[in-house]
């Protein structure tokens, strides 16, 4: 049954190829996103870092989003 | 009823988002698998290089998806000025090109052991290929170009330019004579695809749906915080 599993009666190159393809492709663009992402949450904590204390203050109380990047980042760490 | 469709409150939906479909992603992954490369039977013609079908036709389809929404955004865009639909296309067309390329590279795969050849100058695999340059082009618009309003305006052109390619591609395989088969699923109409290939075809489309899905939740979020980092000050 594993022998006809990666033979497919002659036909297993290319089936196996199409999905590796895929699957490298689709694996590749997902970390490569994710790294991104982190790069730029990175960037705007660093920006964040060089805010005066008022001006952390203010940007916490008004930006959800600077609370949720704080938030994440410290889990991180 | 605006307040909800805030960047903030996005955000806060894509955290969720992300976190739910990271936790299913896995687990419907093995079963599209295992229904794609193990248990849905063997074509009677083209025997299991029919399986090359579960990869090929959910990328094609999110390939036209994608573009027929990022059009779609454009104009409305283009005419209604609303910031968020600019994110939303910048984040989709790299999705939409992935998807049209996979399906281009597979699409060959599957046409040597089937037509005996890797490419062929027909109406359907053309007008897939130029559909990949129209993304290309929409894509490059983004990077070379400065002024937001100038790439909002290529962009644009570029998109209602390549939806023309859309129903070429739709119907090319009824216009012309081709090489590809015509369409097994019909949307009216009974399709020709029997339930125990169907159904694997649903999951792995569900499958790459999720992924499509996921990168774009990714990549709109860190548009979301790229513009918050603009305006850090402004908060």
């Amino acid at each position: 049954m594993i022998s006809n599993l990666i033979t497919m009666n002659g036909y297993g190159l290319y089936v196996w190829l199409s999905f590796s393809i895929v699957f490298i492709s689709c694996a590749f663009v997902y970390f490569k996103t994710k790294k991104t992402l982190k790069k730029y949450e990175q960037e705007f904590l660093k920006k964040f870092q060089t805010l005066t204390i008022e001006e952390k203050n203010k940007a916490l109380e008004t930006s959800k989003v600077a609370q949720q990047i704080l938030a994440i980042s410290s889990k991180e760490s | 009823m605006f307040k909800f469709f805030s960047s903030t409150n996005i955000y806060l939906i894509i955290q969720k988002l992300i976190k739910f479909i990271n936790s299913i992603f896995v687990l419907i992954l093995i079963i599209g698998l295992t229904f794609a490369l193990i248990l849905s039977p063997p074509d009677y013609l083209q025997g299991d290089a029919v399986r090359i079908m579960y990869v090929h036709v959910p990328s094609a389809w999110l390939g036209l998806a994608c573009f027929s929404v990022i059009t779609f955004l454009s104009v409305l865009n283009y005419i209604f000025k609303i910031k968020n639909f600019y994110f939303i296309n910048k984040s989709l067309a790299p999705i939409g090109l992935l998807f049209t390329c996979l399906a281009i590279v597979t699409g060959s795969l599957w046409g040597q052991p089937t037509w005996g050849t890797w490419w062929a100058w027909d109406a359907r695999l053309t007008s897939m290929l130029a559909l990949m340059l129209f993304y290309t082009f929409y894509i490059l618009s983004f990077k070379l170009l400065n002024k937001e309003e100038l790439i909002i305006k290529v962009s644009s052109i570029i998109a209602v330019i390549g939806s023309i390619n859309l129903p070429i591609i739709k119907y090319s395989v009824e216009w012309w004579t081709t090489l590809h088969q015509p369409a097994s699923i019909k949307i009216s109409g009974s399709s020709t695809i029997h339930t125990e290939m169907m159904m694997p075809l649903m999951v792995m489309l569900l499958v790459f749906s999720l992924y499509a899905a996921l990168i774009f939740l990714m990549k709109y979020k860190t548009e979301i915080i790229r513009i918050k980092k603009k305006n850090i000050k402004r908060n």
